[in-house]
């Protein structure tokens, strides 16, 4: 008995070492590579780290909402990518979230997910061709997303309510 | 109509955009070649190849942690830990995503102990990324696996199919009647094959067969002989045929997993020791089983003049080497003589399994 004890000890031991030993080698490659997907500030560190010369931004901006963003999310390689996250004024939801990003496949909808698809149409944005989703998120609350290409990016907009503030934001996000 | 499942480059999972004519686009184009092997890796397969390698990794240490806190020698017991190691990347990532299909989403990745998709798109000197490094790994441990397990495998099932080995029955040999004694003999029918070479080896079955040589029982002597074939009575008995070929069908799956590729030997190298105790609990004699493991297995060996230095003699050598090391393992063991304790290690078992368990959910 004493030696599983002694053994169970041990392990623990080992296993708090191995545990450190693996945040440090997931902390490493933070210090590396600068463009690695990390958490930033505010806009404008994002630009200056990643030499970014264009982030989307929306000009129109609902009132329940929270500005600055609550979350920025980024990443230059090895493709680029930019998350931006809202909450609304009061409690902590994610309400809005904008992502732009080189790669046509980025898509990072875990925060504001469309789980029942009622609607999905092709919808016009200041010219460009948008995909327009309306359907219910979690705990049935409506939410609706719009998708397009402008120039390299490919930019979502995700809304925990229904389109019509969602078409708004998008469009005050061009010239 | 389309339904289209988008895979997502950095947070993995399966979108489903929705049923609709047009999206995004049913063909993607990459800005670079690079993006597109970094998104070939973040696809599901490409998770699963890199993740169940992570795991493999972290398994390996928290086993090996295990075995040395609780000072696990016996063979079974550590056997079972290593097959930890084997089994457990085989399911882990199929299963950690059904029970959490936003696993490998950014958010989870910013909060896991560790990301490897970090590590895959660190650049040396700012150039080359590791990713490359990590294939080129993947890849050799492919093609080692291909040429030292699976084709002579395959080639020794091909070969003793239909073949026949005659030789004379043990028990009409002179020497052998007092070897055999107190042995199973009736669990497997020994041979004696007129060869000057040293040979001993056993086959299973629904009866298994052992062989040896005529330059076999020149060389080693009576207590000799006898720690050697019961040695080869264990193979005999614990025979787990379909077991066996279960486990080696798994193993198939993960060919391409350096980790797995030292584990699987280790294993076999743990059921050597499992043969040896075995043989030791009938002979009562494991100074008899060293030495005859060190007159069969350990030669002066002396580098063959003309020999020449390319990749192939090195590997050959390297093998050579490795293999010698472990039949010393084997005879120091022997030497020391290891008692197994009757502890089963459960507890040390069932406590890994859960930590490999809850580790490797936030390996991503």
């Amino acid at each position: 008995m004493r030696g599983k004890i002694l053994g169970f000890f041990a392990f623990s031991v080992g296993i708090g070492i191995l545990v450190l030993g693996l945040k440090f080698l997931n902390w490493l490659p933070l210090m590396v590579q600068i463009d690695s997907m990390r958490e930033y500030k505010d806009v404008e560190e994002v630009k200056g780290a990643l030499q970014i010369k264009t982030i989307f931004i929306p000009s129109y901006f609902p009132q329940n909402l929270n500005w600055p963003p609550s979350k920025i999310l980024a990443q230059g390689k090895p493709f680029l990518a930019v998350i931006m996250e809202f909450e609304k004024m009061t409690g902590k939801d994610t309400m809005l979230l904008i992502s732009q990003s080189t790669s046509e496949d980025f898509f990072p909808e875990e925060k504001i997910k469309i789980i029942k698809v009622k609607e999905s149409i092709s919808y016009p944005v200041k010219g460009r061709d948008a995909l327009l989703r309306v359907g219910l998120c979690q705990r049935n609350e409506p939410c609706s997303g719009i998708s397009w290409k402008e120039g390299e990016y490919t930019i979502h907009v995700l809304i925990k309510s229904a389109p019509f503030e969602l078409i708004k934001i998008a469009e005050s996000m061009l010239r | 109509m389309v339904c289209l499942y988008l895979t997502n480059p950095v947070n993995l999972q399966f979108s489903q955009l929705g049923c609709h004519n047009q999206l995004v686009g049913t063909h993607y184009f990459w800005h670079s070649e690079d993006m597109e092997f970094s998104t070939l890796l973040n696809s599901y397969p490409g998770s699963y190849i890199v993740q169940s390698f992570s795991h493999s990794v972290i398994t390996a240490f928290i086993v090996e942690i295990a075995i040395k806190a609780w000072g696990i020698r016996n063979p079974a017991v550590r056997q079972r830990f290593l097959l930890v190691i084997i089994l457990f990347p085989i399911f882990s990532f199929p299963v950690y995503q059904i029970i959490n299909p936003h696993r490998s989403s950014i958010y989870f990745r910013l909060n896991a102990l560790l990301d490897s998709s970090r590590w895959l798109d660190m650049e040396l000197w700012g150039v080359v990324p590791i990713r490359y490094g990590f294939l080129l790994m993947f890849f050799l441990t492919a093609v080692i696996f291909f040429f030292q397990e699976l084709v002579p495998i395959l080639r020794h099932t091909y070969e003793s199919r239909g073949s026949e080995i005659s030789g004379e029955r043990a028990e009409e040999h002179p020497m052998m009647a007092q070897v055999l004694e107190d042995l199973p003999v009736e669990k497997a029918d020994i041979f004696v094959l007129e060869d000057d070479d040293m040979v001993l080896f056993s086959t299973t079955g629904r009866k298994g067969s052992i062989y040896l040589s005529s330059g076999l029982l020149g060389i080693l002597d009576r207590e000799q002989v006898r720690a050697a074939v019961a040695h080869e009575f264990a193979h005999v008995m614990r025979s787990r045929r379909p077991f066996l070929v279960v486990m080696f069908l798994l193993r198939i799956v993960m060919f391409y997993n350096p980790v797995v590729l030292l584990e699987f030997r280790r294993i076999v190298q743990e059921d050597e020791k499992i043969c040896d105790d075995f043989a030791v609990s009938l002979t009562r004699n494991p100074l008899a089983l060293a030495d005859a493991l060190r007159k069969l297995y350990i030669t002066d060996e002396e580098e063959k003049p003309g020999k020449p230095i390319n990749i192939v003699n090195e590997m050959e050598d390297l093998e050579l080497y490795s293999h010698r090391l472990n039949i010393l393992s084997r005879i120091t063991r022997l030497g020391k003589g290891y008692a197994n304790t009757g502890d089963k290690g459960w507890f040390a078992i069932v406590l890994t399994l859960v930590v490999v368990l809850v580790m490797n959910y936030f390996i991503v």
